[in-house]
This record gives C-alpha cells, structure tokens and sequence, in this order.
C-alpha cells in the first residue's frame, strides 16, 4: 500500500537489489550496521514524514512566512515539527557518532531524506541547511569554533544558513561586494548585503549562524581573493550564552511562486559597522570551504527533485485508478460502453509510466551518487574512483533530477485535469514547490556548464570513462537475456552516439569551434542524464528478469502466459519486478531512441543560438 | 520499578489482508508489519513510568522470528530489554495460550505493573490481557485512559457509557490501554542504534515449562463477501422515485 509519498518497495529494491548496499556492512566504516537496522531506519522515517512532517505541507504553503518589525516568523506548525524531528535524532544521522550523529550510510540517509523531503520540501530545508553551515565548521573550524558553534547547531538549538548571493554577484559569486575589515583582537567586521537567503532570518531556533562569503580589504578580486566568515545573529559570550544582535538585519523576505514555508531573506551585514565575524579555515580560501557546503546543498536540491517527482508520480496513480470518466475509446459505439478509471485510457497509461520511469531513473541515480560516497569514505583503496562518480555526477543529479521533477509534477496536473490546477489538490504546490530547484544552487545552466566545462575532463577523464564503464557492462549482461536484448540495442545505441559526442566535445574545446560544447552545454546535460537513467533502468530490469524467472520456475509459470498474468495480479513481487521491466522498456523506447539524432544535431555544429543578433529577439 | 509492557506484531492497519486460497490463514508476503497501536500506548505509558518514578522496562511478545522487529521497536522507544517467547507451537496459539506463555515467561521477574494493550486490531479479542492478569493472579483494569502513580498504588480512569470511572489499585497490577492515554513516541535514530545492544531473551516452549494447549482452533479464514453494486433508481418524476426506493427499502433491503 503506498503512502502516497514514495514508493517504499522502490526504495527497498535500489537500495539491497540493485546497490547491494550490504557491501557496505562489512566494512569497518559502517559494520555497527545491518539489513534489520536499515530498514527499521527506513520505517521509522516514513513514520515522521507521515505523522510530523506532513501536517505542515498545507499550512506551511498557505500559511507562508510573514515578515514584521524586523523579525520573520515561518508557519506555525513548523516549530513543533522542528522539535520532534530534532528529537528523532535526523538532522545529522549520516554524522559521526563523535559529533552527535548515528554514523548511517549516507545512500540509506538519502531515502530517508527523499521520504522527508516529499512530505514537505521547504519545511526540510531547515534542518537540511543548519547541518550544512554546521559540517563547514566541522570540516573547517577549529576546535574553539566547533565548540562554540557547531555543536550548538547539531544538537538543534540553532540554525545555520549560506550566505553567498548579492544582489550584483548571483550565478557571478566573484563579483560579491561584502567585504571584512581586520580587527586587532583577530575578528572581522563584516559589512555588506547578501539576497536569496533561505532561513536567513526564523523565529524557531534561538541564534542563527550564517556563513557568509566576503573580501578581506586589499586581497585580490574574483574568487580567488574571498574569505569565508562565522557570522552568528546574535552575540555568543563566552560561557556561551547569547549577547546582543550583531548588526545583522533582515531587510525583506521574498513573496515567491513556491517553497512558501521557507523564508527567503535579504540580510544587511554591518549597517551599523557593528558585525563581528570570525574567519573560517584560511583566508582566501572561502569558495573551496563552501563548496563543501554547495556540493551537497546541490545533491539535496536534487534530492527535492526527486522527492517532488515521487509524491507526485504516487498522487496521479492514485487518482488515476480512482477517478471514472469516458468509456474505453475502441467500446465507445457499443451499447453497453461504461466509464472506466482513466488509468485505463492509453494516453493516460502513457503519461503515467513516462513519469515511472524517469522517477525511477533519477531515484538510482541520486542513490547511487550517495552510495558512491559511501565506498569512497568505506573503501580507501577505491576512493578515486567512487569520488570521481560523486564529481562528475553531482551537476547531473542537480540538474536533471529538477528538470524531469518539473515535467514529472506538470504532467500528475495533467493527470488530475482542472482539479490538478486547483489547490484542493496537492499537485499544484508540487509543481510551486519544485520550480526552485532548477533555479538555485546555481541554475541549470550553470550546472551543464559545470558538467561540460570541468567534470568531463577531471581526473584526466578517469571519471567519465569509469561511467562509460558501468553502462558497458549493464549493456554486456542485459544482451544476455533474451527478454532485454532489444532494450540493450537501444541503450547501446544511444551511448555509442554519447560516447562519439563526449569525444567531438573535447575536440572541440580545443579547436576554433570552442563555443560549441559551452553553446550546447544543457542538451549534453539532458542526453547524459538520459542515458544514465537508460543505464539503471536496464539494470534494474537485468535483477527483476532474474528474479522474475526464478518466481515463475517456483510456480510452475514458465511456459504459461495465462498463469504469469494470473501471478502480476496475486504476487506482489511479480508485479513490481515486471514494472520495473516496463519502466526500462518504456524509456528506451521513449527516450533512448531519439538520443543519436539529438548527438548528431549538436555534432553539426548549427550556431544560429549564438550568431542570431540581439535585435532579432527583440524587433 | 520492574514495568512491563506486553506488544503483538500485527499487519499494518493500511495493509491489504488477502486470505489465503485453502482458507488456513493469510497471505503474508508483502504484508508490513508493525506494533499493535493498543500496545504502543502501554509502551509509552510504561516508559513515562519509568522516567517519573525510575526503574525498568521490559518489553515481551510471543511469535514468529519476526516479532524481534516489534520488540526492537520499543526498545528503541526506551524500553530496557526484552523477552521473546518464540516457538512454532505457539504459531496461531489462541488467547489463553498466549497469556499462559506470557504468564510463565513473566513469572520470575515479579512485574510490579504491567502494560498490554485493551486488544490487538488484527484478531480483536481482547482477552489476553485480562487471562494474563488472572494467571498471575493480580487485579487489572481495563480500557484505561489516565494514569497516576503514588505510594505503591495507581490511579486510573476507564471512560464507561456517559461517565468516567476512577479506580484505585494496589500494585502489581495489570492495566490495558486505551486509545487516548497519551501520545506514543517515535523511535529516535539514537534510540535504534542503542537498542541494538540491549538484551533481548528468546525463550521457547520448553525453556518456559508450558504445554500449549489447543482450546480455540481457527477452522476457517473467509473473506467478507463482495459488496453487491448498488442500485440507482431512475426517472423523472421524483414522486415516483420516492415511492420505488420506499418499495426497495422495504421489501428488498427490509429495513423499513
């Protein structure tokens, strides 16, 4: 029975089936692990996203953030949510038990998260961004900073924010303006304003310490010559209690299309010349200490993706098996014509396993990404290799995990029809809530940019043929199986036409036609992620062949398509394990098939994007 | 304060019972499992017990090898340790089997209270609680609402018809919980990862000198018919509509 956030026998089946994250068991890193702990885990999680944060989806949209007299208040149900979700021990489960964390598997957090963060995304957000300031000054801080921030910010009592954009330094993190003045006693005062900050200001927790991106005086410009500073709201003495505000002022909270449960805050630093900071790690190296912090924020915006998609997908095959309309289309003439439950209508059934598939898709993928972080930390014999999936995946799960989140919410409207425009149903606010995460941690353009322009080429291209590799080898083992053989044609096809345009791209980066990958960058993107989520699909469908076969020896099914039909509709295995055969089936078809013409389309070195003059948009 | 609260694995309340074709039972492939909710209110109380007053929590369940996912559950609440009756016969044992095995698995530890739920929503019997209470020879009280503790003796409403009840007990004693008593905690991560080193005692039928006894036997699972389709009456003329569905009222569905 679903619970309408996420499919768990999903979830169960990435995880063991096709991960086989028991491996990571029995390495020393996470053998206080077993199978029994991760799905209680598993259990557990949905209990909280179901019972705490749920109630607060509604409200917390409807409800918004209100900003008065200086001060933001988030809704209202958020504070106990909060409460409760810090004390179930979430924020930092995937932390060290040194720090107060649990120590789990990153990937077997990411489920947890992906349950959470489809219950309500912006109410997630929160603790999301408070452990990501608070893992900086882990990583970075020193052993004062820790104690006097960090734990604080772990054990819940106060929140953390990141604190990069301005208003004339967005996608452009260089040309940031704020700038640090040296004091004696060793601090900075902080002067500047910084946009878009999420949670900048809440009245949940007690203090807020933000992370702020800054330019010492004298040190040069660009990214090169910015520091990182520990800017708390308010004061910290030195028995830790709070002292007075530290000239840190909201001037405005943003009235946003979605996310409205998250505040969005201009913060004005040192109007009064009275912020205190303190530098964090070295000076001048404060876009390498962030990008800690915007590596996983962007793995998390992924994950929101994904979240979205997934409660969607599960709200749309819900109403779809409930709502009647129209008789079958090839019944219409006859007399006795009734209508059906419009999952029964083809383009219906079509839009549904569109969206299946891709969900699908994107959910090993940012599993697996996950999962790679794990063996590099649990494996330092293969710790290039499983951090280089991790680099060159990031900008993908990112961008299109947000991208297919956007189609997969707009089409579970469609599904709904007008009801599905209408706030009285919840797919509306997904596709609201899920907009922002193309836009922010850097927009999508930026990560293709990223993906073409640095991931590529990292570790000498290590990275990107060690992924070449695994597609191969799926491939290899779905030819082996009669069943898949021409859905492996078709993956093989569209990667031999990725592989060919991954090499002309590098080529021409190094010849005069260098504006070619930077001009085509997104559709690199688009097609890549396509071809990793053909990649899982069809290895997800090569285990559910294998285990298909096995339940239909054990039931005497084999050779009878009367009984297989028979067992889709009494074992639940069977059912799940041909869908998952479908999903891969569906997108190589769908998807997989139009890749080479698409390779071949950028191949042809067409510019007209690039040449077209300015005045031609606007005459 | 030796607490104990006694929990039952039941199907998931969202869980889609099918019946299985030869009628012995039901299909539990695909089935979740989870705490019966009842007793989840007896696990709460019982720890909230233990923090106001001190002492120690045992929690006990009689089943199959997958009972040790309940029992882990409330160690993970709080609970202190655990006791796991499991053996085969006691696989569909009826209700006075089950308080007799509990009954022996309890004895040694000279409970000063303990919690069950007021029934299981799976078989919805009720009984074990109150058989439990008479095997050990101790008073209980049933369906409790409230609780208080002072001087060796509890305080506990039982909501009846249009009233409350107060009654007073002297301990031990065994309560059963009502919905309403208070609010169950979740298991906290940190919860689960300690629980993982408490102790859980597995005992089996001989280890606990008890001879099942068949007293009740199950003959048949059946599933509740299918709902017939319902009937829409049709027409234009509203007099003649309400005179049918009056008829169909009456001579069909006979409940006028």
């Amino acid at each position: 029975m679903s619970n309408l956030l996420v499919n768990d026998r999903d979830q169960r089946f990435i995880l063991f089936e096709q991960l086989g994250m028991e491996k990571l068991f029995t390495t020393e890193t996470f053998n206080d692990f077993s199978k029994d702990d991760a799905l209680m885990i598993l259990s557990e999680a949905e209990k909280m996203a179901l019972n705490v944060i749920l109630p607060t989806f509604t409200d917390g949209d409807r409800e918004g953030c209100t900003f008065k007299d200086g001060n933001v208040y988030v809704p209202k149900s958020y504070h106990e949510a909060y409460k409760k979700y810090i004390e179930g021990g979430w924020m930092i489960a995937n932390e060290s038990p040194e720090v107060g964390g649990q120590g789990i598997p990153l990937v077997l957090y990411e489920a947890c998260m992906e349950t959470m963060s489809a219950a309500n995304v912006s109410f997630q957000m929160l603790p999301g961004l408070t452990h990501g300031a608070g893992k900086l000054i882990e990583e970075y801080g020193s052993e004062e900073q820790k104690k006097k921030y960090m734990e604080k910010m772990y054990d819940g009592t106060w929140g953390g924010t990141m604190c990069l954009t301005e208003p004339g330094a967005g996608s452009d993190v260089g040309a940031l303006k704020a700038t640090a003045k040296r004091l004696p006693d060793g601090t900075f005062s902080i002067t500047g304003t910084k946009i878009f900050i999420s949670f900048g200001d809440q009245d949940v927790t007690g203090n807020i310490i933000h992370p702020v991106l800054a330019r010492i005086e004298g040190d040069p410009p660009g990214t090169g010559g910015i520091s990182i500073f520990i800017v708390p709201k308010y004061k910290i003495n030195d028995d830790g209690t709070l002292g007075e505000l530290n000239d840190v002022h909201t001037g405005n909270i943003e009235h946003k299309m979605g996310i409205h449960g998250a505040s969005t805050c201009t913060l004005n630093f040192g109007d009064d010349n009275k912020c205190i900071g303190e530098l964090l790690g070295n000076e001048r190296d404060g876009m390498k200490i962030m990008f800690l912090m915007m590596n996983e924020a962007r793995l998390s915006v992924g994950l929101q993706g994904l979240s979205l998609s997934s409660t969607a997908f599960e709200h749309a095959v819900s109403y779809a098996k409930d709502r009647i309309q129209s008789a079958l289309v090839w019944e219409k003439k006859g007399p006795d014509a009734k209508p059906v439950s419009i999952i029964q209508h083809p383009d219906v059934r079509r839009d549904l396993l569109w969206m299946k598939s891709h969900l699908e898709g994107i959910r090993a993928m940012n599993y697996f990404t996950a999962y790679a972080m794990d063996m590099a930390k649990a494996n330092p014999g293969e710790r290039e290799k499983w951090q280089g999936f991790v680099e060159l995946l990031t900008p993908v799960c990112k961008a299109y995990s947000s991208d297919k989140g956007m189609d997969i919410c707009s089409k579970a409207i469609d599904v709904y029809g007008g009801y599905g425009y209408c706030q009285e149903y919840p797919v509306e606010q997904y596709l609201r809530d899920c907009k922002i995460a193309t836009v922010y941690e850097g927009t999508n353009g930026i990560q293709s940019l990223d993906l073409v322009g640095r991931k590529l080429a990292m570790n000498k291209g290590m990275n990107i043929m060690n992924m070449f590799g695994e597609i191969g080898a799926t491939i290899a083992r779905a030819k082996n199986i009669e069943e898949l053989k021409i859905d492996a044609g078709r993956l093989e096809e569209a990667y031999n036409a990725l592989v060919d345009l991954t090499m002309a791209l590098a080529q021409f980066g190094k010849s005069s036609s260098f504006i070619i990958p930077i001009l085509n960058a997104s559709s690199y993107l688009d097609i890549f992620g396509d071809v990793l989520v053909g990649h899982f699909l069809l290895q997800a469908a090569v285990i559910a062949s294998e285990k298909l076969k096995a339940i239909y020896q054990e039931n005497g099914a084999e050779e009878s398509k009367a009984k297989k039909r028979a067992l889709v509709r009494s074992n639940e295995d069977v059912a799940f394990y041909s869908g998952k055969i479908a999903s891969s089936r569906f997108f190589a078809v769908e998807v997989l098939c139009t890749v080479k013409p698409r390779c071949e389309a950028i191949k042809s070195e067409e510019m007209v994007a690039f040449e077209m003059a300015d005045e031609s948009f606007t005459c | 304060m030796n607490i104990v609260a006694c929990v039952k694995q039941v199907p998931d309340t969202e869980a889609q019972i099918r019946v299985k074709a030869d009628g012995s039972g039901i299909e539990e492939g695909g089935i979740k499992w989870v705490m019966n909710p009842y007793d989840e209110y007896g696990v709460e109380e019982a720890l909230r017990l233990k923090e106001k007053n001190g002492g120690e929590v045992t929690v006990i369940s009689v089943g199959p090898a997958r009972v040790m996912e309940t029992i882990r559950t409330a160690l993970a609440m709080g609970a202190d340790k655990g006791i796991h009756v499991q053996d085969a016969a006691f696989d569909g044992a009826d209700a006075y089997t089950t308080a007799a095995a509990l009954a022996a698995a309890l004895k040694d530890l000279n409970p000063d209270i303990i919690f069950c739920g007021q029934r299981a929503i799976d078989d919805d019997q009720g009984q074990v609680g109150a058989v439990l209470a008479d095997l050990l020879d101790i008073p209980h009280v049933s369906l409790i609402t409230k609780l208080e503790f002072a001087d060796g003796a509890i305080k506990v409403i039982r909501p009846i018809e249009g009233a409350q009840l107060l009654i007073e007990a002297k301990l031990p004693c065994l309560v059963t919980a009502q919905k309403g008593l208070n609010e169950p905690r979740y298991a906290s991560l940190p919860g689960i990862m300690k629980a993982k080193k408490k102790p859980v005692d597995v005992k089996d039928a001989a280890a606990l000198g008890v001879t099942p006894a068949v007293n009740m036997k199950v003959v048949k699972f059946v599933p509740p018919p299918a709902r017939a389709a319902g009937k829409i009456v049709c027409g234009d003329d509203p007099a003649a509509k309400a005179k049918e569905l009056a008829r169909l009222l009456r001579e069909e569905a006979k409940v006028i």
